[in-house]
C-alpha cells in the first residue's frame, strides 16, 4: 500500500462528492470542529481540529438500553455512511486506537454501528501544526482508506485500504510514483524524549505541573482516545417507571472518578489524578494492550487553561 | 471479554435483615462462581451497584449489602418474590483450588466479612482440603455483627475470634472489645503452609498486612480484596483501575504482592 495517485487540486470537489451525500471535515465554527460540509471549500485545513472525531463514534453520551415497566431492550442503529475529510495523523491512530479497544478487544456493539460504515481520509502533516505536537515520538502506523499529500496544485493519494483503493481505481487515477516511509511522518513532531516514564513515578516535577492543573478536564473531554465512562439511569418524569441506561464520558481529573461508598476519594490529591491520566496514557495502556494510548496530538495542552506542558515537563526530569 | 451492559432478570428467593443496616438477598441464580467475585446489582431508573457474592452453593447466589447510596438503599426495599437485574459474576476471586492443603486465616472487617463469607463457605464444604482455620472478625459494635445465625457452624469446625471496637451504653453483650487487629496481633499464628485473607476498611486491612508481615507472612500468603468505584465491571470504563491494575478484571482478590507497588508508590 504505497502507491501514489495524483488528483488534480480543482477536482478535490468533484472527487468527494461523488462518493456519496455525508462528507465531514474540519469546518471553523466557534471552534474548528468535523461537521457535515457541501464544498470542501467550507473545510478549514490550517490548523489541528480543536475537537476530535471521537464524538462520532464513541458518543459523548449513548443510550445502552431503554426499560419500561421491568423490560428492557436495546436499540442500536447503524449510522449511514460516512467520509471523514481531513484527519491528521494523530486522529487516524487515535481512531485506530479506538477501533482496537471498543471492536477488536470488547465487540461493542454501540461503537461498532458508529463506526462501520465511515471511510477515514486522511490530510497529511509536512510539519508540526502547532509547537505543542509530538506525534513523532509516539510510534504512529498507516490507518488511513486514503490518505492526501496536498502539493497545492494537485494531490497525492495514497490507498491505505481495499476500499479506498477501489475508490482510487474506479476514479481512474493516474499513478504519480510510490510514497517513501520518509515522507509520512510529519517534521519537528519528535518532541517526548523519554519514551519510558515507569520509573519517573516519584519525581518531584509532577507536582509543579500539578500545582497549574485546574481540574477542569478539558484534557480527558478533548482527548481522542481517551474511552472511561460512566453508566447511569435517567427515567421519564411522567412515570417514574421507564427511561433509559446510558454511558457517558467521564474524567479521572475529577475526584468523582473514584469516589466509593463512605464519600471516600482513591485519588484525593491532584498530583496522583494528574499523574494517573499521564500513565494511563503511556504506560498502563501500553503494560496491557502493548501500544501507547497516547497519540501526541498535543490537544491536552493546547486546550489546558494553564497550557501544562507534560511533555517538556517528563523531558525535564532525571 | 464482549462489552455486555444488558443485564438479566432474576427473582429474589429469599431477604433477611443481618443487622440495622446491612441485609441480605439470596438470588434465584445457579452460576459457576469463585468466592471473591461479584455481580452487578440494578434496579433500572436507579442505577447499578457491584455487590460481592456472600454464599457459596450451586442452588443460589446471596449477596449482603450495606445501605450507604441510592441503589443499596433501594435494593433494601426489594421484597421476597419480586425481581432484580443482574450481570455477572464478574472478577477474579480466591482461587481455592490452588490453595488445597493450607491453612487459612480469615481477617474481616465490618461488611468487609460479606466477600469473605463466599469463602468461608466453601471451607465448611470441603473441610477436609485445608488445615487449620482462623477466622478474625471486627464489627463497630455488637449491634453491627453480622452473620450472627452461622457463628454456631463456624465455632464447631474453625478458631473463631471476634470483636467490636465500642460498646454503647445499656447494651448486654460479653465478647471482646476492641480492634480486630488487637487480637490478631496477640493471638499466636503459624506462617508456614498459611494463607491469609482480608477484607475490611483501608485501615484495618493495612495494619492486619503490617501485623501479617510481622508473623513471618510473605506478601505472597495475603490476599486482599479491593473496593473501587466501577461500572462497566469488564475493563472498558476504567473507573477501578489502581496503577494500572483493573480491579475489575485482575481483582477485586490480589495477592498482596501483586498491588504492593500501587501502595509503595512506585507506578
Amino acid at each position: 500500500m504505497d502507491a501514489l495517485y495524483r488528483l488534480e487540486a480543482d477536482k478535490l470537489d468533484i472527487f468527494l462528492q461523488s462518493l456519496g451525500p455525508d462528507i465531514y471535515a474540519p469546518v471553523k465554527t466557534d471552534a474548528i470542529r468535523f461537521q457535515k460540509i457541501s464544498s470542501v471549500k467550507e473545510a478549514d485545513l490550517t490548523a489541528l481540529a480543536d475537537v476530535p472525531v471521537k464524538d462520532f463514534f464513541f458518543r459523548q453520551r449513548e443510550q445502552l438500553f431503554k426499560f419500561t415497566k421491568g423490560k428492557i431492550a436495546t436499540e442500536i442503529k447503524d449510522a449511514p455512511f460516512r467520509i471523514f475529510f481531513g484527519l491528521r495523523r494523530c486522529d487516524l491512530n487515535a481512531v485506530k486506537h479506538q477501533d482496537f479497544i471498543f471492536i477488536e478487544k470488547y465487540k461493542d456493539p454501540y461503537y461498532t454501528a458508529q463506526r462501520k460504515n465511515t471511510l477515514l481520509f486522511g490530510y497529511h502533516c509536512d510539519e508540526a501544526l502547532n509547537k505543542y505536537c509530538f506525534c513523532g515520538s509516539m510510534g504512529l502506523e498507516e490507518y488511513h482508506d486514503i490518505m492526501f499529500f496536498d502539493k497545492k496544485k494537485y494531490f497525492l493519494l495514497n490507498p491505505g485500504s481495499k476500499v479506498g483503493q477501489k475508490i482510487v481505481s474506479e476514479a481512474k487515477l493516474k499513478r504519480a510514483g510510490t510514497l517513501k516511509k520518509k515522507d509520512t511522518i510529519p517534521k519537528g513532531t519528535d518532541r517526548l524524549e523519554k519514551k519510558d516514564i515507569s520509573k519517573l513515578f516519584e519525581n518531584s516535577l509532577w507536582e509543579k505541573g500539578a500545582d497549574e492543573c485546574l481540574s477542569c478536564s478539558a484534557c480527558t473531554s478533548l482527548c481522542p482516545t481517551c474511552y472511561c465512562h460512566e453508566v447511569k439511569d435517567d427515567v421519564k418524569l411522567s412515570d417514574l417507571k421507564s427511561g433509559e441506561r446510558t454511558r457517558e464520558w467521564s474524567s479521572c481529573q475529577l475526584k468523582s472518578f473514584t469516589r466509593v461508598a463512605g464519600e471516600h476519594v482513591f485519588r484525593e490529591k491532584r498530583v496522583d489524578r494528574f499523574k494517573h491520566r499521564i500513565y494511563h496514557q503511556l504506560v498502563y495502556f501500553k503494560e496491557r494492550y502493548g501500544v501507547n494510548m497516547c497519540v501526541g496530538c498535543g490537544r491536552c495542552i493546547t486546550h489546558c487553561p494553564t497550557t501544562i506542558d507534560f511533555v517538556s515537563l517528563i523531558n525535564k526530569m532525571k | 471479554m464482549k462489552a455486555d451492559y444488558l443485564p438479566q432478570s432474576v427473582k429474589v428467593l429469599q431477604k433477611r435483615d443481618e443487622s440495622a443496616d446491612t441485609f441480605t438477598l439470596r438470588l434465584g441464580m445457579k452460576v459457576d462462581h469463585d468466592p471473591g467475585q461479584f455481580i452487578q446489582v440494578s434496579i433500572p431508573g436507579i442505577g447499578e451497584a457491584p455487590i460481592s457474592i456472600s454464599s457459596y452453593s450451586k442452588d443460589y447466589l446471596e449477596i449482603s449489602i450495606r445501605k450507604v447510596g441510592n441503589v443499596t438503599n433501594a435494593l433494601h426495599g426489594v421484597k421476597k418474590g419480586s425481581s432484580l437485574f443482574v450481570r455477572g459474576p464478574y472478577g477474579r476471586g480466591y482461587q481455592m483450588s490452588k490453595l488445597k492443603g493450607k491453612g487459612i486465616v480469615f481477617i474481616g472487617g465490618g461488611c468487609g466479612v460479606a466477600p469473605l463469607k463466599g469463602a468461608i463457605e466453601y471451607v465448611e464444604k470441603n473441610r477436609k482440603d485445608f488445615k487449620e482455620i482462623d477466622l478474625f472478625l471486627g464489627f463497630r459494635s455488637p449491634g453491627d455483627i453480622l452473620f450472627t445465625s452461622r457463628h454456631k457452624d463456624w465455632e464447631n469446625h474453625f478458631n473463631v475470634h471476634m470483636s467490636v471496637d465500642q460498646i454503647p451504653s445499656k447494651t448486654c453483650y460479653s465478647g471482646n472489645v476492641g480492634f480486630i487487629t488487637d487480637t490478631l496481633n496477640k493471638t499466636p499464628i503459624q506462617a508456614k503452609g498459611t494463607v491469609a485473607f482480608i477484607c475490611g476498611p483501608p485501615i484495618m486491612m493495612t495494619k492486619s498486612i503490617q501485623l501479617l508481615a510481622a508473623k513471618g507472612f510473605k506478601d505472597t500468603q495475603i490476599y486482599v480484596s479491593e473496593e473501587k468505584l466501577m461500572y462497566c465491571a469488564f475493563g472498558l470504563c476504567c473507573h477501578c483501575m489502581d496503577k494500572g491494575n483493573l480491579t475489575c478484571l485482575d481483582g477485586p482478590v490480589f495477592r498482596y504482592d501483586e498491588i504492593v507497588r500501587s501502595r509503595d508508590g512506585k507506578a
